[in-house]
């Protein structure tokens, strides 16, 4: 009889446990069903990446549509390799599009904003953005400024 | 340590008990640290006898039994139990050995959070595949035995000390064991309470045939049941026999013990200075 | 007053060597009370009653200690954030350093004041009414029957009372955030399942947790295993589990953070 409420308890205990967790991989991560797992690779290269990390968003319109996977240099040209996961719903991003990364705000953190293209066919699982921007480096472009060389490059 | 000259009491050898001894202890040696517990004694425990082991407190009696029972091990020496020697049992003998060893610890040592039911019930569930209900009949017998059959569905905190002990007592005896460790027995009950357990010693000894070992220094208790006493004092066997030959023992260690003189071999004082020098000068503290 | 190096140096020595016998000692302990076979039964029933003890009973403490640390992250973050104009932020605030680091660390303590401590005390008074030694005599390994249930229960224990925390305190965090300080709820609930990675975040918290759940019953269960068998040696061994378990669920968890998170 004693045993009985124990038992009770401790399952109900054991069930909380488990509802927490579900309770943060859904509210919390907002990890859905269809979000996080099937994407597909794309890369990018970049003369320089700023402080983007793993895990900044990519977002196209504003929508965030992938992560970051890995920023890493590429020892031959000397560049940044970015590797991106985007989600597998968004298959059509045409193969000229821009991938450029941005600052969220003045202080806010970077990530990558994808330009989209004109072109028909589109990039598959493991090719590359051609078209790249860098990173805005605010101590340059002051540099630049004070130089009074803003304007003559282009 | 021992300062005392270490004369090998002499009726050690007079009388070699010739019946078939359940635990023979030969040359046993054990030592905590540096201190020295036994040093090379020899012991022997005759079937279906009640057998005292006798000293002043901190001898190092309670640890003769865990010994025996082989939660300890000895430096030296080896204990035969039964005929085994238990240095040499693999884990798996020894607990099939340990249920011909009953014991009854000091304190009780009844499990806090099982009713005395379940507390005797215990060892059979372990040991045993008995059903439910023999279970059941072979626990009530065994309460009945100390008189506590009343008392079965009652927690261990809900006891006296002295039915604490005779709980404790049923389920040493649950597995029917053929000898049976007395850890103080009679140490803090009442008067009653300890004839009690006296009959109850007794009581198995002679209708079950139980070998019974007893660790006690209250010394009138224990010669009423023991056929055979043993006086142990500074890690060593200094008496054996029976009661009557240690009352009229002319060993001056043995015969301290036995008429409870307060200073003899075993002195009054602790190691100290000199008493009329120590209290002439008050500065003999700042010299430590 | 004697100067006595040799000596000082000798004591160091068995000081140290002391220490490394005990971790020794503590390491093949566990190992028995885990790596051998239990000859019982009613194993199960073992288990759910010191899941009871261990897991239900630390259940109070650490819902309430939950609800009021979200409170407070929030109320400190708006106050902060609300002076860049990213209140937005608080619920992002909240749940990662609920998930990551307080979750965890706090529940690892909370339990080894509440629960550590009880079991210390518990096997300890086992051991001073030779409960333990007993057991041994009617041939039952307490190692087994007492300590295995008692340490399992703890490491399955921790994680869940650590979820547990981690909810209620962003229950906590979004009480005040969102209906007190009227943040609007999408930005806390957006920005927090943005900023939240399931694997890297919540998995690396339930593996921390799993972690100090380990160390801290080890501790627990051993100091009252090895604790000296008298009152006073019992109240000793329950203090050093409470201070040996924080100190080792604080010193971990900066490993772990370095390791996990390092990184990034």
């Amino acid at each position: 009889m004693r045993m009985r409420t124990v038992e009770i308890s401790v399952g109900a205990f054991m069930l909380a446990g488990m509802l927490a967790l579900v309770a943060m991989a859904v509210k919390v991560s907002g990890l859905t069903t269809s979000g996080s797992g099937e994407t597909y690779e794309l890369t990018a290269y970049f003369d320089n990446t700023g402080s983007l990390k793993p895990r900044a968003k990519i977002s196209m319109a504003g929508v965030t549509i992938g992560k970051i996977k890995r920023v890493e240099l590429d020892k031959d040209s000397y560049m940044a390799k970015v590797v991106m996961g985007i989600d597998s719903k968004v298959d059509n991003i045409p193969i000229d599009s821009t991938a450029a990364i941005v600052t969220a705000g003045l202080l806010g953190e970077q990530f990558i904003s994808i330009s989209i293209g004109g072109d028909d066919i589109y990039l598959q699982n493991g090719e590359r953005f051609e078209d790249t921007q860098s990173a805005l480096i605010l101590e340059e472009l002051i540099g630049k400024f004070l130089l009074g060389s803003v304007g003559k490059d282009n | 340590m021992n300062t005392i000259s270490t004369n090998q009491s002499t009726d050690n050898s007079s009388d070699v008990l010739t019946t078939d001894n359940f635990i023979e202890v030969r040359g046993l040696s054990f030592y905590r640290g540096s201190r020295v517990i036994f040093n090379n004694i020899d012991l022997d425990i005759p079937r279906g006898k009640v057998v005292g082991i006798m000293g002043p407190s901190g001898t190092g009696k309670t640890t003769l039994l865990r010994l025996i029972g082989r939660q300890l091990v000895p430096d030296q020496g080896s204990i035969m139990v039964d005929g085994h020697d238990i240095a040499s049992l693999s884990r798996e003998r020894l607990f099939v050995l340990r249920r011909k060893m009953g014991m009854l610890f000091q304190s009780g040592a009844l499990f806090t959070d099982l009713t005395v039911f379940e507390n005797v019930a215990f060892p059979l569930r372990i040991h045993t595949e008995l059903s439910e209900s023999m279970i059941r009949d072979i626990v009530f017998m065994k309460l009945q035995a100390v008189g506590l059959r009343g008392a079965w569905s009652l927690m261990p905190s809900e006891l006296s000390g002295g039915m604490n002990r005779r709980v404790a007592l049923a389920r040493a005896i649950a597995l029917d064991p053929e000898m049976v460790m007395y850890d103080e027995p009679f140490v803090g009950q009442d008067p009653i309470a300890m004839g009690v357990l006296v009959g109850l010693i007794r009581k198995l000894n002679q209708a079950l045939g139980i070998t019974s070992i007893i660790v006690s220094h209250d010394l009138h208790e224990t010669a009423s049941i023991a056929d055979l006493l043993y006086l142990i004092a500074d890690g060593e066997v200094i008496g054996r026999g029976t009661p009557e030959e240690m009352l009229n023992s002319t060993d001056p260690r043995v015969s301290q013990f036995m008429q409870g003189m307060p200073d003899g071999p075993v002195p009054f004082h602790y190691p100290a200075n000199d008493y009329q020098k120590e209290l002439l000068t008050p500065e003999v503290f700042d010299e430590v | 007053m004697k100067f006595d190096v040799l000596g000082r140096l000798a004591q160091l020595g068995q000081f140290v060597l002391g220490h490394i016998q005990s971790i020794g000692r503590s390491g093949i302990f566990l190992f028995l009370a885990i790596f051998s076979r239990a000859s019982f039964k009613n194993k199960g029933e073992l288990l759910i009653r010191q899941l009871y003890n261990v897991g239900v009973l630390s259940l109070i403490i650490v819902t309430v200690s939950g609800l009021f640390i979200g409170m407070v992250l929030a109320l400190q973050g708006y106050s902060i954030l609300v002076s860049y104009g990213s209140e937005g932020a608080v619920g992002q605030l909240v749940a990662l350093s609920l998930v990551r680091e307080l979750g965890p660390v706090v529940t690892a303590l909370l339990f080894a004041g509440r629960a550590g401590s009880a079991l210390t005390a518990e096997i300890g008074l086992m051991k001073a009414t030779e409960q333990l030694s007993s057991m041994e005599m009617i041939g039952v390994d307490p190692l087994k029957r007492v300590i295995a249930p008692r340490f399992w229960a703890g490491v399955i224990s921790m994680p869940l009372l650590a979820a547990i925390f981690n909810l209620v305190g962003i229950l906590g965090g979004s009480m005040v955030g969102v209906d007190w300080l009227g943040i609007y709820e999408g930005s806390f609930w957006t920005g927090m399942q943005q900023s939240v990675d399931f694997i890297d975040d919540v998995g690396n918290g339930m593996v921390k947790s799993l972690v100090f759940g380990i160390v801290v019953t080890w501790i627990a269960v051993f100091q009252g295993y090895d604790a000296t068998p008298t009152s006073e040696g019992i109240s000793r061994a329950t203090t050093r589990t409470v201070v040996y378990s924080s100190l080792a669920v604080l010193g971990l968890d900066f490993i772990l953070t370095a390791v996990m998170f390092g990184e990034l």
